[in-house]
């Protein structure tokens, strides 16, 4: 990963120079500096390759003079309209344009210093690579970035703005790790024992294994759990940031984290399953954002819980038709044991209204593929109680690129999990079933304030994008950060 | 349809009680409040009876047959209708009905008798109703205190309602009695309503450049119609138009669909149905706003001549369009349509109808009918008057990323993405957005919305506002839309 600083605007001798220019601007600063010292090389360059700076054209300049490897140039589009997320995909662009040089410098002087913040903001996060696994990789293969320079003309102001997003960058790419890890290596123990890093941030982390579960009364959640020869856990993480004098009830956060899911007796077919290693993103997610907010010392209280269990099919296992108490004593007949995400959720969540009474709750689960079916991979599912909060989160979402949709809840669509025997079916068929695995959720809300956010489609990613490389996306950790900032910190 | 006999209380009251047992009186019930008349409010009491909206209590021996009909909070039009409804179906094989809504305003008694009616359909012409026990009651009185003031409001009721009911008649239809040619007739049949009506078949629609409805259509003995209905209206303003699609049945084609439950497929024809629907109730109740439907008719079969995936097909709008699975086959019809309407008509606003995609049922099940569109006051404008009438939709996202499936390797554009593509083998497409992307292609710049009614048009139970079979859905709420939206002088 490279180191990121922030430096006055000045000409690099060497490696890349990277420019960002606005549609129809004349080169200025540090653009017309290399225009000077390369003999209007860049003047020449951009004009043969008819660039106009529209958001998110580049344009490359091999050996322009004056000792540099390259200059590419990013178009921001229309100046006046350039903002935070424009800025990121800037650097985003940035970083992929300069990787293999050893050394580049961003021109960012023509940007106010927070959105000069942003662009690093947007370099950072695009240069995640999870290689740990990788032994063989070719050296010309791998990244040579080493340093990379915000040249800025308040160098002071936007190194000052960047170091809060460095510690949300920081909550993403804990969250990318888990996320991509894979599930021999990422148990639920393991998983729990990860959340510990948190603590030297201030974050006071509390695991409880199956014993514990069992005295409480999780019947749902271990139920899920019994088929795997791997224990399960539920980790809470306090992060207490609220001045003295100025404390209310937390914020709650809660994840789905089944580590890998078969299915279990309901197995699934085997095309694809080994995606289901990223069946625990909510509970990553959960787990990069307290980081993120403990990391910028967030000024709220926030609880962070999470449910870690593997889904296994075993002699041991759960079957489709089982009955199970949940802890908040309601009882659940299992039709499909590959619906399991809800039945963690049921025991996390009821416990987390109970023991903590929080303001809201907010869970993140890859719950349902009737999400993908409804809203494709750009926005997760939205559901929630109180429209409030609803809004919170999909405008927090909107303003950090990673959007939400609301659906609908509905007396008529909690039918769909009557059961004979039971207090509740854990699916509810085909038809809405997005729908009826939140109207599951909402049972074991309490009615508390609620949003749930169903992340199948958002979690992983096939394709890169400016700020997020393929893979693991880490989708929520910047919403609900952005959320948390701008509604609870007051 | 029974037709509704308005009479004065009081007379209706007396005739009533000469007829006995044979007459059931239904009466409305406020949630929570009980009966004036002693020996029902006890009757009411040991029965549990709330007032539910939509729920109803049966008293046979109460003051001959007696049924109480719940009316929620007594406010809102649909929880009248919804009482009315289920009042109706309590009153199954008894030879008269008599609602009672002294206290009502005029729009509240029109809306009990509106739900009584809609409840009362019944599609009897191909079997010996002698049999049918259970058969609603022939003669339906309202009573009221002043018909001279309900008669308004019931005329516009009626109207709508008869539009439903005519939907429900066409969607009930099987295969080989409403094929393109008869269902064409029987719109032709609308003339005598004051409609203009235009039948375009055979060569003149291959000249026009219909290639999308020609292909579709081509496979079947009996060859597609385009038909377009105008109500002239009197604003002077460019019409409303609905599109539909009216695909008489649907094998699936060459992409043949499996033989389980291909009989529902008689009902692909259902947002043809409902924008004919609509027409009607608009021309009924003489409606100030101009208005059009153009219906793409045509029955999608397998034959010598059907069209085959990997077609290419020039539409009407001059576009390309790369066939990849003949089942996905209403779009391709509508393509045609929309862009004919919008060449033709400049509408005012274009609002289609179909039975389009699986993906809306498990995106919002069989409760909301999923809403695209280009324009949020029109989105807007279609979700109230969709919860004023009891036909709920739900927004639903297209977007460039549901647009970017469809880029074909030698069309202009492709029909869908192909089955198989994406994660999980294909399993979770989001169709529903992808076919609403590929109809924006077609609906010109005007402001457009589409509502895939897949999943909503047909009923699997009875409900208060009809019975188990076509629900006639998007008429009523058309009409209300028109009402509310398009009649106000420019």
């Amino acid at each position: 990963m490279p180191d990121i600083t922030f430096v006055k605007p000045a000409l690099p001798r060497s490696g890349a120079l990277v420019l960002l220019l606005a549609e129809g601007a004349a080169l200025a600063g540090l653009a017309k500096a290399a225009e000077e010292a390369t003999g209007g090389a860049v003047s020449r360059g951009l004009e043969a390759a008819k660039f106009k700076g529209t958001k998110g054209q580049t344009c490359t300049l091999w050996a322009p003079g004056a000792g540099l490897a390259k200059i590419v140039a990013i178009g921001l589009g229309k100046a006046d309209a350039l903002d935070a997320q424009g800025a990121e995909n800037a650097g985003g662009t940035a970083l992929v344009a300069v990787q293999q040089e050893r050394d580049a410098v961003i021109a960012a002087d023509g940007l106010a210093p927070t959105l000069a913040a942003s662009c690093a903001m947007g370099l950072r996060l695009r240069s995640y690579r999870f290689d740990r696994y990788r032994t063989t990789e070719k050296e010309e293969d791998k990244p040579k970035l080493e340093r990379i320079a915000i040249a800025s003309a308040e160098a002071t102001k936007a190194k000052a703005a960047f170091a809060p997003m460095q510690a949300v960058a920081d909550g993403v790419f804990l969250t990318r790790d888990l996320v991509s890890e894979p599930p021999n290596v990422l148990t639920p123990a393991e998983m729990a024992e990860r959340c510990k890093a948190l603590e030297k941030l201030g974050v006071e982390v509390d695991i409880i294994g199956p014993r514990e579960m069992k005295r409480l009364g999780f019947g749902a959640l271990l139920g899920v759990a019994q088929g795997s020869a791997q224990e399960p856990r539920m980790v809470t993480m306090k992060w207490m940031g609220a001045p003295k004098g100025k404390k209310q009830k937390p914020l709650a956060f809660i994840g789905k984290g089944v580590t890998f899911d078969t299915g279990g007796i309901s197995i699934k077919p085997a095309g694809g399953m080994e995606d289901m290693k990223w069946d625990m993103a909510g509970a990553g997610t959960v787990i990069g954002l307290m980081a993120a907010l403990a990391g910028r010392k967030a000024k709220a209280d926030v609880i962070g819980m999470v449910g870690l269990v593997e889904n296994m099919p075993s002699a041991n296992a759960q079957r489709p038709g089982d009955v199970v108490k949940s802890y908040s004593g309601q009882t659940v007949e299992v039709i499909n044991t590959d619906a399991e995400g809800r039945l963690v959720l049921a025991d996390v969540m009821w416990y987390c209204q109970e023991k903590y009474d929080p303001r809201f709750m907010v869970d993140l689960a890859t719950l349902t593929g009737a999400i993908i079916i409804a809203l494709g991979h750009e926005r997760a599912g939205l559901f929630s109680n109180d429209d409030n909060l609803a809004t919170q989160v999909k405008e927090a979402g909107s303003a950090v690129g990673e959007k939400a949709w609301r659906m609908p809840l509905g007396d008529a669509y909690d039918k769909q999990l009557k059961s004979d025997i039971a207090d509740m079916k854990n699916v509810g068929g085909r038809p809405g079933g997005s729908i009826t695995a939140a109207q599951f959720i909402q049972r074991f809300v309490n009615g508390k304030p609620w949003a749930h956010l169903d992340i199948a489609g958002t979690a992983w990613s096939s394709k890169d994008a400016p700020t997020v490389p393929k893979g693991a996306t880490a989708y929520g950790v910047r919403m609900l950060d952005r959320m948390v900032a701008d509604h609870y910190e007051g | 349809m029974a037709k509704l006999h308005l009479h004065r209380s009081a007379e209706a009251l007396r005739r009533h009680k000469a007829r006995g047992a044979d007459s059931a009186l239904i009466l409305p019930l406020m949630e929570g409040s009980a009966p004036d008349d002693p020996a029902l409010a006890a009757a009411a009491k040991a029965a549990r009876f709330t007032g539910k909206a939509g729920a109803a209590l049966c008293l046979p021996g109460v003051h001959g047959f007696t049924i109480l009909a719940g009316i929620g909070a007594g406010k809102a039009i649909s929880d009248w209708e919804a009482g009315g409804g289920a009042g109706m179906a309590a009153a199954a094989g008894r030879a008269q009905a008599l609602l009672l809504a002294d206290g009502a305003t005029p729009e509240q008694a029109a809306g009990f008798a509106a739900g009584a009616l809609l409840n009362a359909w019944r599609f009897n012409k191909l079997r010996d109703t002698n049999k049918d026990k259970d058969a609603p009651p022939a003669r339906v009185t309202l009573a009221v205190t002043s018909p001279a003031k309900v008669e308004p409001a019931w005329k516009r009721a009626e109207a709508a309602l008869r539009g439903a009911l005519y939907a429900r008649d066409l969607v009930v239809e099987p295969g080989n009695r409403l094929n393109p040619a008869s269902f064409a007739e029987r719109l032709s049949a609308l003339k005598e309503f004051g409609l203009k009506v235009e039948v375009l078949e055979g060569k003149c629609l291959a000249a026009l450049g219909m290639g999308a409805l020609c292909a579709v259509g081509g496979g079947a003995a009996i060859g597609p119609r385009l038909v377009v209905l105008r109500w002239p209206g009197k604003l002077k303003a460019a019409p409303v138009a609905f599109v539909g699609k009216g695909i008489c049945f649907d094998t699936g084609g060459i992409s043949i669909k499996p033989a389980a439950g291909m009989e529902e497929m008689r009902g692909d024809m259902a947002g043809a149905a409902a924008a004919a629907g609509a027409m009607l109730a608009l021309a009924l109740r003489q409606s100030r706003a101009p208005a059009v439907a153009v219906l793409a008719l045509a029955e999608n079969a397998i034959g010598a001549a059907s069209y085959r995936p990997s077609d290419i097909l020039r539409t009407f709008s001059g576009k390309t369009v790369e066939v990849l699975d003949t089942d996905a086959e209403g779009r391709l019809i509508l393509a045609d349509a929309l862009a004919y309407a919008a060449q033709r008509f400049k509408p005012r606003a274009m609002i289609d109808l179909a039975t389009l995609t699986g993906s809306i049922i498990t995106a919002l099940g069989h409760h909301r009918a999923g809403v695209f569109g280009n324009d949020e006051p029109l989105i807007a404008a279609l979700m109230a008057a969709g919860e004023a009438v009891a036909e709920p939709l739900w927004p639903m996202p297209v977007d460039d990323e549901h647009r970017e499936v469809l880029k074909s390797d030698i069309a202009d554009l492709r029909q869908c993405a192909p089955s198989g593509s994406g994660a999980w083998g294909g399993r979770f497409l989001s169709d529903a957005c992808h076919a609403a992307a590929f109809l924006r292609e077609f609906a010109g710049g005007g402001a457009w919305a589409h509502l895939d009614i897949a999943g909503v048009e047909t009923r699997d139970a009875p409900a208060p506002l009809g019975p188990k079979g076509p629900s006639g859905f998007g008429v009523r709420l058309l009409d209300h839309l028109v009402a509310t939206r398009f009649e106000a002088d420019a």
